[in-house]
């Protein structure tokens, strides 16, 4: 397997996403982010951070947001850059119910 | 954005400090920067003594912030000694038991409430009325 190019670290809260449903997401994320730009689904790494229920707050209110962050290879331009974390967003709205208010996406440059 | 990760030894604050804590930092973050406050997450991470999360913080309560990219080391600094003040007063520890850091990215790299992120201070009145329309 190739070493991970691309890696999400999703957020979610406890009770918001069930287990089911992971695997799904976590290969909708390879397969959105390798049509986009590029690369092997293999060498994208998906893991879930599980916010506790009563540790997790948005605007001081317990919350039920999933974030999802993602690194990518540096030099992707921002049109690229949008249409991806669009893409994701309409997915990760479709599959799990949620609405563009649970939901942060983001796709930062890989540090080295 | 912004997101506050708190490393807290397990067990250490109850609901109602940690849910005081997250409206602190609320009030803190939207006072200093203008954010919305629907904006502003706040998790707690619970550490076992010893592991390694542990290990990696200075202090045993630590606030981990990322931020968007573009403010004035005066603000960040100011707006990291409120949140750790604030995070001290109300967990009842020492100040010397918190730390923390703001890191940054830029704006243009989040999407949230479907909308890509403005850079601090391009925030124009019809972005705050797009994001307000889609919190309803």
């Amino acid at each position: 397997m190739p070493a991970p190019q691309i890696t999400f670290n999703c957020t979610i809260q406890e009770g918001m996403i069930p287990d089911a449903l992971r695997p799904r997401l976590a290969a909708e994320l390879a397969r959105i982010t390798t049509d986009i730009i590029g690369g092997d689904p293999d060498a994208v790494a998906v893991h879930y951070i599980e916010i506790p229920y009563g540790f997790g707050f948005r605007g001081g209110h317990l919350s039920t947001t999933s974030a999802v962050r993602g690194e990518i290879p540096p030099g992707c331009d921002q049109d690229t850059r949008v249409r991806l974390m669009r893409q994701i967003q309409d997915m990760w709205m479709e599959l799990t119910g949620c609405t563009t208010d649970e939901l942060v996406v983001s796709a930062r440059d890989r540090r080295a | 954005m912004p997101y506050y990760r708190c490393a807290i030894p397990k067990d250490a604050l109850s609901f109602e400090q940690r849910q005081e804590i997250a409206r602190a930092f609320t009030d803190i973050h939207c006072g200093s920067t203008g954010a919305p406050r629907s904006f502003v997450s706040v998790a707690f991470f619970e550490t076992e003594p010893g592991a390694d999360a542990a290990a990696a913080h200075p202090t045993p309560y630590y606030v981990d912030g990322a931020n968007r990219a573009g403010r004035s080391a005066a603000v960040k600094q100011q707006l990291l000694s409120d949140l750790t003040d604030a995070f001290g007063r109300i967990a009842g520890v020492a100040p010397e038991r918190v730390s923390g850091r703001i890191t940054e990215n830029p704006a243009s790299w989040t999407m949230e409430g479907g909308f890509v992120l403005p850079e601090p201070g391009q925030e124009g009145p019809e972005w705050y009325a797009a994001v307000a329309a889609a919190a309803d």
